[in-house]
Formats: structure tokens, C-alpha cells, sequence
């Protein structure tokens, strides 16, 4: 009862300090993961003299040699107060915690939470959470904390000023995220940041996605932030024993001031045979709003029932304030990998743009009872073209361009959501996205929101297996780039192969752009503009020495400022760039030693704005690793 | 007669189910009249669905029967012989649905939303307040081109679009066998974007559709549940068997229905072991996963003489003929001609269709075993070019043959599509996109082209004096045309924006039946009052081909036929029949 009054007061009081500042305190900007700054220093009048402030390397590479092959650089830093230090922190794909000046780039303290690196699964440590905690005195050890989620399933909480565990909270400053059966390496891990509010973090996993018909279960766990006691768990497959998955890997939102956290689960397991969990499988593939302090489910929203695509909800939640022919409601915005933006009441969860049932085709496997219909809203539209038709394959020459109209021909292909078979069938969004984790960024007020999306087209099948035991070679959870992927989902009698549509020259069979940034208007329900994200010039057999903006696959997110920019690496083309955001036109770019599949951020300190990203890299997109971090900032005149 | 009904009454009665009589209520407790309630089975029947997912050649099979009955002026819906366990879903207009399993209890319906009010119009009232920019002609152009399929404004054609998404899925429909005119998609395309978006913001502008009236507690409907969401239940027959037999266009497939016991048999329709799928046309449906329209069953026509069954074969130069009583197949070729459609057999046992690629309607002489061409003219010297161009077309490969580009006369397939024929021996046809009507007259050998005043003649039927009943597809019409007088007749629909594709005459009662496929509707015109009376169907999406009479009663058969199949409610093809519900008396009254 104490405890539950302790989150009440620690709530109203938590409630005032969520104000924007110059700073940027969250992984995604704000608690609602709007990707917004409101600093203008660096516009679309000066961005031509935007230069390197300065560069940081984690050191990682030089610690942990070839495993960097199977990391991926996601990390997007958080501006801690001035009470708390006024550090640059940012969590290295093993966890390492590391603060940094402002201004320099120079180390200020690290910890390394020496996390178990077994198991195949790539790591990757997309962010930290920062907190001041009341009940500590102030000036104390611990009073300003930082919360990480390791690979390994911990949750540490150390000093935000010298980055040391907090002893009061668990054991020696962590707790096991995992229960009795221990840490079992490759099951479970953990790629995004807790989030921490009115006394509450709340943790979500990365479950293994396939490999088994039933894998660990997503239960999301919420422990109270001063003692790291457990305070609440959410099921997300409530009544459902035959499967598992449904966790929340993606980055979570909180609105604070009403007490709500916005969960967006994934799909069940396995991802793409659904025989053995008849049903919608609630609370898979949703965003599920949970009382912060009870982790009662006040509304959810499911995006795909009886998901057999891995259509996990992949992109932070987005809270904004919907302000439409004088209706001001607090609104959510959630992304999908299909490129479907649904439009929430978040206190209510009513739609603010209506939602459709669009009826779906079957499934010809034996058992598999899909859905008859699946949630499509009337608007904005689809953020990419589902369908591709042997007449609109594409490619550079018609030797090239028939092959692709070939393969299209011989695919199933009936538009949204067809269920994989036997035959080898179009998947158009794959797991790819659409949109991913990087989510997107509303640009102020205005209701546009600015949108990185894939559009490249896979084809896939289930292939029934005797030997129900998968290979050592069977350990991807996606498809790298050009490669099929082939992995047994144990149990269900199949294995299921997937791989990128492509042209004997390893293109795209699809029209170009195969990566965009898309300007939405909420309000409208509209596109207002696309434009091609990321030049294809270094995925060729050579070179080019020049830039060729077709697009590429995508990463990592973007983030709008006040000066009328948008700024994006998440390509395969090692570039970081500055787009207008009222025309769409590329202003800026810089090249990097590898590509940034991260969210920039941005602050100002000390009088100069900064934007800093990530540049380590991405497993899947086998391109390079490092161990990079950029700042840039227009050229200091004084 | 009233003897033999109440025997039937009790005999039904006490055979397996019992009596059911359900309340319907709105929330402040006053009666519902006119809700739909409609009872389902539980349990799943298990089906014999061996072969690819469909039952093997002669294997018969359960249907799992629907049955809708009406709340009368009361509120109150009774239903006979109900099996257990059942569930029930009542629908009404403007009423939120319900499912529930038991009819003890009053049913109480909750009224919708203004929002979901307005999203649960069908689409005839949305698309009556498409007005494409004020181009009437265009929109009608669209209506012919697209409309054939789908419902056009349905919730999810509302949804927003992209000027290029629109394109594409133009440039898809067009590779599946529609026809939209290159030179009107772009317009389209930003009229769709425009129009829908209005539409959402202003849904007030939306007209309420009509509402279901008394005689519906009238009549009963049973829907049996036939083939998968990959189906297309086409044309059928209503054979003086008894049984029903419906044709599944993309499986090759006939179903004979028994609608006494709900059992059904399938018999696969033979092919050439050189056939491919798609048939000489070629599959256009490559991305699909199961397609095995070797042949394309479309039409349906039995012989007075000894019951054999006529069956046109659209992906071949081939008539089909059936025998219900052997079961046996066998395959009439043709020398020339493209596109078997529509059939009719006269009463001297001649066989008659129209050939809607190759212009023509054909005769099968079935004393003879040969086929009489009758050739419909070409509307200009490119259009007989192409027309005669057409052996050359068909003899290159499929995937070779040169992708048509639609102009927005259709030129080059006027598509001969309804026909008919009359007592006196006379043969109508019509030709949809040529907006014409042929008169055959085969003791003559004399064929006469007249003008049709409005567009899209798409079925036609011919009545007990003679005269020929028409739909005018794109122009929302039922016409009459009257040969002695050489008049035609139009009459409004009564639901907007309707585009009707098909009928049949009730020739004992005076009746034409019409297909209402963009309001989930059958409509029912009396010819000699001129009145209407429409019935919903108790499914959305209930897209109409073919309408079949039963002399006997009354009752109207059609099925399910939107294509996708999965895109109409519940995704399952069914044959439907409404019938007059027999005056009952309460079987207790009896004991």
C-alpha cells in the first residue's frame, strides 16, 4: 500500500519535469519518441558549413576484434542534466556504459558491465535511460541515475556523474532479468532502453524470432527504480501456452503525466506458422498502453492478428498532441512494418483516423486458420506499394529487368498479407519494413512526420522438413544483404526460406527508390513529399566514385529540428544527411568510415548546437563495422 | 396442399432440430422489425477436401447450411428445426451486430455510431456521391471497367491512395483482363485520390441506403457454403433434378447442390493433357497460388430433351456437355471462336452462346454435332482487323502475345455477352461494350444489329410474351425492349448508383430478378405494376453473376461470386437461395 502511494506522489512529482529543454534526455528526443529538437542554431540557410566537432571511438574494436561482425552500432546518446553531470551518454553494442564532454568528445567515465557474450545473437545496445531519483538525498551517490538493459539480461543502474553501480538497487546495482531457469544465451537479449518514469522502469527483450515452434515468452517486467524490487509483469499472450515471443524489443514511450506506458509487442512464435496458436494471439503485434503503476492494460491495438509475416511493431511509439479542426487530443502515432500509420486517442484508444478491415487471403497450409481480415487505416495512405507486378519489374538492363519478370510471375502475390506456402511467395514489406526501429520524427507542432522506410521486395516459402532439428548454419533472425536465409522453426514441421528479390545482378527487382524518407501530414492524412534515401554507389562490384540516389535498405532512424532539418544516416552508403524538411531536397551530407545504422540526436551546450550519430555498423548489412561516434557542429568562429 | 405442408412442418419438426423464437429489442426495449438473424452450425462438419483443398472428383460432401429469417412488426424471428449447437449474429440497419447462441433471451441491439453508421453503408451510396469532377462519361467509364469484379467505394477502396498507387493498381487490374482506358487512368487516379478524401471529410454527404421493408419477414434464406476463398462461384443451374449446379470458374470444378439435405458432389470438368492453366488465353493469374482453369467453367443450360447439361468452357474453343444421370463428360470442339460465355439451348434442342472475344454467337446443332457461326459486325475496319486478327494473336505463346492497350470504346472487343431466346425462336444477344443487341433469327439465317440506347448491356432475358429484358451496366438501367413495337423501356433502379450485371424473369409470376452487386442486394421488379421490392443479402461483398428461378415457388438461387472471393464477408463462396416462407402453423397445435 506504502509502495503504491510512493508511486503516486513520486508520479505528480515526476510530472513537471518533462519540459523541453536545449537537451535531449530520451533515447527518441522526449518521452513520446517524437525524434524532435527545437534548437534552430543550424538551419537550412548554414547547414553548408557544418563540420566535425569532434570524434569518439569506443574502443571497441580494438577490445573485441572479429566479434564486432556480429554487432551493430544503434546506440543514440541522451544530454544528461547539468545536475546530473551534463554528460554525453551512449551504451557500445556490449553494454558498455560510456559519458563523454559535451563539447570534446573526451572520456569523462565508462562502465563495462562484462556481459556473458555467448550465443550467436548480433549485439546491440540501442540506448540508456537517465532518471533523478527522489528518494535519495540530493548530492548523493545514485540520486541521478542511468538504467541500461544488457544483452545478457540485467538491468544495471548506475551514477550518472561517475558511473558507478548503484548498491542499493538489486544486487550490487543490477537485477536478473531472466527467472529461475538463468540466462540462456541466444534465447533472450535485450537491444533497446528501458524506460523510467514516476519511479517506475519498465524493460522489454529480444526474444529469438523463429527457431523454435515455442520460444521464451516477451513478458515485459517493471521494477521500481530505487531498489530495482519487482513492481508489475505483463503478459503479452495471456491464455496462450503453445507459443511465446510477443515481446517488446522495439523502444518503448511513456506519458508520464497520465501514467501510461505504450508497449509495442511483436509477433508470436514462430514467426511464419501459426497451426499450433489458432486465433488473434493477443497482445502480439500491438501497442498495448499499460497503467505505469499497476501494469493494468488500459487499451490495446492490435496491427496484424495472428501474425504469420513478422510483422512485429517495430517503431517507438510516437506521442503528440493531434490538434485537427479544433480537436486537441493527446495522440499516438504507431508505425508498422507493413507502412501503415495508425492514429490514436492515447488516453482512449480510439482511432483519430478510421480504421478498415481489409479482408486478407488464406492460407493454403494445412490447419492455418489466418485472420479473415486485417486493420488498414482510411488514412494516411500506405507508405509503399505492396504490389509488384512481372510488368513493373525492374532492372539496368532487359537482360537483368525479364529475369526479375520471371521471377515476379512465378511468385504468389495477392498484395497485403499473403500467407506464405510452399510456393515461394512475394513479401512486399518483408520483415524489413516499411518502417523499423528507427521510427519517426513529427516535426514540431505541425503534424508532418518525416519517415525513414524500406521498399524492397523478398520472396519466401515454407518447406516442410523431416529432421525437425535446425543446422548450425540456420542462426539468422533476417536475411543479410542479397542472401537467402533458410531456418528450421522447430516443431512446426517447416523451415522457412527467405531471401531478398533480386536480379542475377543483385538488384532489386522493384522500381527504385528501395529507400525513402516520406513526409506525412498526420493532420491530412496526406503524403506531403518522398525522396530517395541513400545511394546505391558502393553496393555495385566496384565503386562509383560519384553518388547514385536510388535508395537503399535502411536502418536506424532520423530526427527533425527547429531550423527546418532532417537529419539521417541508417543507409548503406556510410553517408549521415540533412534533408529540408519542406522540400525533401538533400542540403547536406558527410561521408563516414562505416554506416551509421543509428538515430542522430541533437543539443545544444554551451551556446553550440551538436548533432551527433553513431557510425559502428550493421551485422546484417555485412558492410563494416567500427566503433564511431561523430559530432558535428557549424564551424566555431570564435 | 395445407395438409402436406403441416405433415412437412412436422415431419421437420421432429426429425433432429427444435423450434427457436427470438426477440429482437433496440436499447430502450421497443421492437426491431426487419433484422436480419441468421443461424449458423457450430460445429465444423469435417469435409472430404483431399484434393489441392477441394473434394476429389465424385466424393460428396455436407454443407454446413446458413439461414437468415427476418424479425416481423414485433420483433420476433422463429425458426424451424434448429439443430444444436447453433450460433445466431442479428444485423440490422444502423444497429451494431450480434452474435449469440441462445434464443431464450431477448436480443438487445445497440444503435451505431454516427462513424459507424456511415461506414456501414454499402457502396452504392458512397459511390453515387462520386461525381468525377462532373465527367459523367468518365465515371461511367470507370463503372464498365472496374466494377465488373468488386465493389467500387467499399471501405476499403476508400482508403487513401496515392496518385501512383492508384496507377499501379490500374496497371494490375488491366494485366488481369480489365480494361480501363490508358488515356482515362492519370484523371482517375487524382479523381479517386480527390473524391474518396471529400468523401471521408464530408460523410454527411453520404445518403443513408434504403431501408429493408416488411415483406422481408416473408422470406427465408439458406446459404450453403461451397469451395474456398480462392473459388469463383460463376453462372449455375437450377436443373429439374432438384439439384443445383454451380460452377467454379477458376477450379474447373461443378458442384451439384442437393438443396434438400445441403449434401453436394463435385465433378471435375476434363481437360486436354496439353492444356495449361488459363486455357488458350493464358493465365493472368500467375500470383495466385491455386488456379486450375484449364477450361473456365462459365455458363450453364440443360436440355429439355434428356436433361444433359451444357456447360461453356471460356479458356477454350469447346462446348462441354454433362450428363447428371451418368456422370460423364464430353467435350465438343469448336473450329474458330474465342471466349464461350453466356449460353442458352432452344426448343429444338440447339445449343446457343456467345463468343465474347471473337464477336460471334454460335449454334451447336447437337443432331449434327456441329457448330453455326453467326459473326456480330465490327463497329470500324480496326476493329474487324483486330477481330480477324485474333487466330493469329492466340496462336503465339501467352507470355509472347502483345499486351492490349484499351481505348475507350473497347475498340476491338464489342464482347457479345447475354443471350436469350425467345418462344418464337428468335435469338437476343447483347454486346456490352459495342452498346448494341443482336437479333438472330435462325430459320433465316439472319442476323440484325440494333442500337441500345444506354450503356453496358451486359445480361439479358426474355419474358413470357417475348419482350427482352436488359441491364444497362454503367447507365444503372433495366430496360425493356419490346420487338413488335421496337420500343425500349427503361426503369430506375430503386438503390442508387446500382450496376446491375445481371437478371432472370420469374416468367410465371412477372417478375424480373436483378443483381444489386454494389448494395449487397437482389432486387425484384413486378412487370405488371411496375414495383419493386429489394432484398438484402446477409452477406457484404455479395457480389452477383447469375440469378436462377424456381418454377414451382418462386425462390431465387444465386451465389457468391465477388472475385477475390476472400475479399466478401466471411471470405466463403455460397450458393444462396431466397424462398417464401410457407404459412406454418405451430406444429403443437397438431397433438
Amino acid at each position: 500500500m506504502w509502495h503504491r502511494c510512493w508511486l503516486i506522489l513520486t508520479g505528480i512529482i515526476f510530472a513537471g519535469s518533462a519540459a523541453a529543454d536545449d537537451g535531449w534526455r530520451y533515447y527518441g528526443g522526449d518521452q513520446g519518441g517524437r525524434h524532435y529538437s527545437d534548437v534552430s542554431q543550424i538551419d537550412r540557410e548554414n547547414i553548408s558549413e557544418l563540420e566535425v566537432a569532434w570524434i569518439f571511438r569506443s574502443g571497441d574494436v580494438e577490445a573485441f576484434g572479429d566479434v564486432m561482425e556480429n554487432t551493430s552500432g544503434q546506440s543514440t546518446p541522451i544530454l544528461l542534466p547539468e545536475a546530473a553531470g551534463e554528460s554525453l551518454v551512449y551504451c557500445t553494442p556490449f553494454n558498455r556504459i560510456i559519458a563523454l564532454n559535451p563539447d570534446s568528445g573526451t572520456l569523462r567515465w565508462q562502465f563495462d558491465p562484462e556481459i556473458d557474450r555467448g550465443g550467436d545473437r548480433p549485439f546491440r545496445c540501442r540506448g540508456v535511460s537517465y532518471a533523478e531519483e527522489l528518494r535519495v538525498a540530493t548530492g548523493s551517490h545514485c540520486r541521478h541515475r542511468i538504467y541500461s538493459a544488457t544483452h545478457d539480461r540485467h538491468l544495471w543502474a548506475v551514477d550518472a556523474v561517475d558511473g558507478t553501480p548503484c548498491a542499493g538497487f538489486g544486487e550490487k546495482g543490477s537485477v536478473p532479468l531472466f527467472g529461475e531457469e538463468g540466462y540462456v544465451p541466444g534465447d533472450v537479449s535485450t537491444s533497446s532502453a528501458p524506460v523510467v518514469a514516476n519511479g517506475v522502469i519498465v524493460v522489454g527483450s529480444s526474444v529469438v524470432d523463429f527457431a523454435r515452434l515455442k520460444t521464451p515468452r516477451g513478458t515485459v517486467n517493471a521494477y521500481d527504480s530505487f531498489s530495482g524490487a519487482l513492481l508489475w509483469q505483463f503478459d503479452p499472450l495471456p491464455g496462450i501456452s503453445s507459443s511465446g515471443g510477443a515481446n517488446v524489443w522495439a523502444p518503448m514511450s511513456v506519458d508520464e503525466k497520465h501514467g501510461l506506458v505504450y508497449l509495442p509487442t511483436s509477433a508470436p512464435s514462430p514467426d511464419y506458422y501459426g497451426v499450433r496458436r489458432p486465433g488473434d494471439n493477443l497482445y502480439a503485434n500491438s501497442v498495448v498502453a499499460v497503467e505505469l503503476a499497476s501494469g493494468k492494460v488500459r487499451w490495446h491495438f492490435q496491427h496484424v492478428r495472428h501474425d504469420l509475416w513478422d510483422y512485429d511493431s517495430p517503431a517507438q511509439p510516437i506521442l503528440f498532441n493531434w490538434t485537427r479542426e479544433g480537436e486537441d487530443v493527446p495522440a499516438l502515432a504507431q508505425l508498422t512494418k507493413q507502412g501503415f500509420v495508425f492514429v490514436f486517442n492515447r488516453l482512449t484508444g480510439e482511432p483519430l483516423w478510421e480504421i478498415t478491415e481489409q479482408p486478407v487471403p488464406p492460407s493454403l497450409i494445412d490447419g492455418e486458420q489466418t485472420a479473415a481480415t486485417q486493420p488498414k487505416p482510411v488514412a494516411p495512405p500506405q507508405l509503399l506499394d505492396p504490389n509488384l507486378t512481372p510488368a513493373q519489374a525492374w532492372g539496368l538492363t532487359a537482360w537483368d529487368r525479364n529475369d526479375c519478370a520471371r521471377q515476379i510471375r512465378e511468385l504468389v502475390n495477392l498484395g497485403n498479407f499473403t500467407p506464405l506456402s510452399e510456393q515461394l511467395t512475394l513479401m512486399f514489406p518483408g520483415s524489413l519494413g516499411g518502417a523499423n526501429w528507427g521510427g519517426g520524427a513529427l516535426l514540431g507542432d505541425t503534424g508532418i512526420l518525416l519517415v525513414n522506410v524500406n521498399n524492397v521486395p523478398f520472396s519466401g516459402r515454407l518447406i516442410p522438413v523431416r529432421d525437425d532439428v535446425s543446422s548450425a548454419q540456420e542462426k539468422q533472425e533476417h536475411p543479410g544483404a542479397g542472401q537467402r536465409m533458410r531456418v528450421t522453426m522447430q516443431g512446426s514441421g517447416y523451415a522457412v526460406d527467405i531471401g531478398a528479390l533480386q536480379s542475377p545482378l543483385g538488384i532489386p527487382c522493384n522500381k527504385p527508390p528501395w529507400g525513402k524518407v516520406v513526409a506525412v501530414d498526420l493532420f491530412r492524412g496526406t503524403i506531403d513529399w518522398e525522396a530517395p534515401l541513400g545511394s546505391v554507389h558502393e553496393l555495385g562490384p566496384m565503386n562509383s566514385p560519384f553518388q547514385i540516389n536510388l535508395g537503399t535498405p535502411n536502418l536506424g532512424g532520423g530526427i527533425a529540428t527547429a531550423g527546418g532539418l532532417f537529419f539521417i544516416g541508417a543507409t548503406m552508403d556510410r553517408l549521415v544527411r540533412a534533408y529540408d524538411t519542406a522540400s525533401g531536397e538533400v542540403v547536406w551530407d558527410f561521408e563516414l568510415p562505416v554506416d551509421a545504422t543509428a538515430t542522430p540526436m541533437t543539443y545544444v551546450y554551451k551556446g553550440r548546437q551538436y548533432v551527433i550519430i553513431n557510425a559502428g555498423g550493421h551485422q546484417m548489412f555485412k558492410r563494416g563495422y567500427g566503433d564511431y561516434l561523430f559530432a558535428f557542429a557549424l564551424a566555431d568562429k570564435k | 396442399m395445407r395438409f402436406c405442408s403441416l405433415v412437412f412442418i412436422f415431419l421437420a419438426a421432429a426429425s433432429s432440430g427444435h423450434a427457436a423464437t427470438i426477440t429482437v429489442r433496440n436499447e430502450s426495449g421497443n421492437a426491431l422489425a426487419q433484422v436480419m438473424v441468421s443461424r449458423s452450425p457450430v460445429e465444423k462438419i469435417a469435409l472430404d477436401l483431399s484434393d489441392d483443398g477441394y473434394p476429389p472428383n465424385a466424393v460428396s460432401n455436407q454443407a454446413a447450411t446458413t439461414v437468415t429469417r427476418f424479425t416481423d412488426t414485433e420483433g420476433v424471428v422463429r425458426f424451424n428445426d434448429v439443430p444444436e449447437p447453433v450460433v445466431y449474429r442479428a444485423r440490422a440497419q444502423g444497429y451494431v451486430d450480434v452474435t449469440f447462441t441462445r434464443a431464450d433471451d431477448d436480443v438487445v441491439l445497440k444503435k451505431m455510431t454516427d462513424d459507424q453508421l456511415v461506414a456501414s453503408y454499402p457502396s452504392n451510396v458512397w459511390l453515387s456521391q462520386m461525381t468525377f469532377g462532373g465527367d459523367l462519361e468518365l465515371k461511367k467509364r470507370f463503372e464498365l471497367n472496374c466494377a465488373f469484379c468488386h465493389q467500387q467505394a467499399s471501405l476499403f477502396m476508400r482508403n487513401e491512395r496515392t496518385v501512383e498507387q492508384w496507377l499501379g493498381v490500374f496497371e494490375r487490374m488491366n494485366g488481369y483482363g480489365a480494361r480501363l482506358p490508358v488515356d482515362d487512368q492519370e484523371k482517375i487516379a487524382e479523381l479517386l485520390q480527390e473524391e474518396y478524401r471529400s468523401l471521408r471529410e464530408h460523410p454527411q454527404e453520404v445518403p443513408p441506403p434504403r431501408q429493408w421493408e416488411t415483406h422481408l419477414a416473408d422470406i427465408e434464406m439458406t446459404e450453403w457454403p461451397i469451395g474456398d476463398g480462392f473459388s469463383q462461384m460463376h453462372d449455375f443451374l437450377l436443373h429439374p433434378n432438384g439439384n443445383v449446379y454451380v460452377g467454379d470458374n477458376l477450379f474447373d470444378r461443378i458442384y451439384e447442390v442437393n438443396p434438400d439435405t445441403g449434401q453436394y458432389t463435385v465433378y471435375k470438368v476434363p481437360h486436354p493433357e496439353d492444356a495449361r492453366v488459363g486455357g488458350i488465353l493464358g493465365n493472368r493469374f500467375t500470383v495466385f497460388p491455386k488456379m486450375n482453369n484449364y477450361m473456365g467453367v462459365h455458363s450453364f443450360a440443360y436440355s429439355r430433351k434428356d436433361g444433359h447439361i451444357f456447360v461453356t468452357p471460356s479458356m477454350q474453343q469447346a462446348l462441354v456437355e454433362f450428363d447428371p444421370d451418368t456422370k460423364e463428360f464430353s467435350t465438343h470442339w469448336m473450329p474458330e471462336g474465342f471466349y464461350p460465355h453466356t449460353i442458352r439451348i432452344d426448343d429444338k434442342d440447339r445449343v446457343w452462346f456467345t463468343l465474347a472475344v471473337s464477336s460471334q454467337v454460335v449454334m451447336f446443332d447437337r443432331s449434327e454435332k456441329e457448330f453455326h457461326f453467326y459473326d456480330l459486325p465490327g463497329r470500324s475496319f480496326k476493329e474487324r482487323f483486330i477481330i480477324n486478327s485474333l487466330p493469329m494473336i492466340f496462336w503465339m505463346d501467352p507470355e509472347n502475345r502483345p499486351i492490349p492497350d484499351p481505348d475507350r470504346k473497347g475498340t476491338g472487343l464489342p464482347m457479345p455477352y447475354g443471350i436469350d431466346i425467345a418462344s418464337d425462336g428468335i435469338v437476343w444477344a447483347t454486346r456490352l461494350y459495342a452498346n448494341d443487341i443482336a437479333r438472330i433469327d435462325p430459320e433465316k439465317n439472319e442476323v440484325t444489329m440494333i442500337d441500345f440506347p444506354y450503356q453496358g448491356p451486359r445480361r439479358l432475358r426474355v419474358d413470357a410474351d417475348d419482350n427482352v429484358w436488359i441491364v444497362a451496366f454503367q447507365d444503372s438501367l433495366l430496360v425493356k425492349y419490346e420487338p413488335d413495337r421496337r420500343q425500349f423501356t427503361a426503369y430506375e433502379l430503386p438503390v442508387i448508383n446500382e450496376i446491375p450485371y445481371s437478371l432472370n424473369v420469374d416468367k410465371k409470376r412477372g417478375r424480373v430478378w436483378v443483381t444489386g452487386n454494389q448494395s449487397d442486394t437482389l432486387l425484384s421488379f413486378d412487370i405488371a405494376t411496375e414495383n419493386w421490392k429489394v432484398y438484402p443479402l446477409p452477406r457484404q461483398r455479395f457480389f452477383t453473376r447469375d440469378i436462377e428461378i424456381a418454377e414451382s415457388d418462386g425462390a431465387v438461387y444465386t451465389t457468391n461470386s465477388h472475385f477475390p472471393t476472400w475479399q466478401s464477408e466471411g471470405g466463403q463462396p455460397t450458393l444462396l437461395r431466397i424462398a417464401p416462407i410457407e404459412v406454418e402453423v405451430p406444429v403443437e397445435t397438431e397433438h
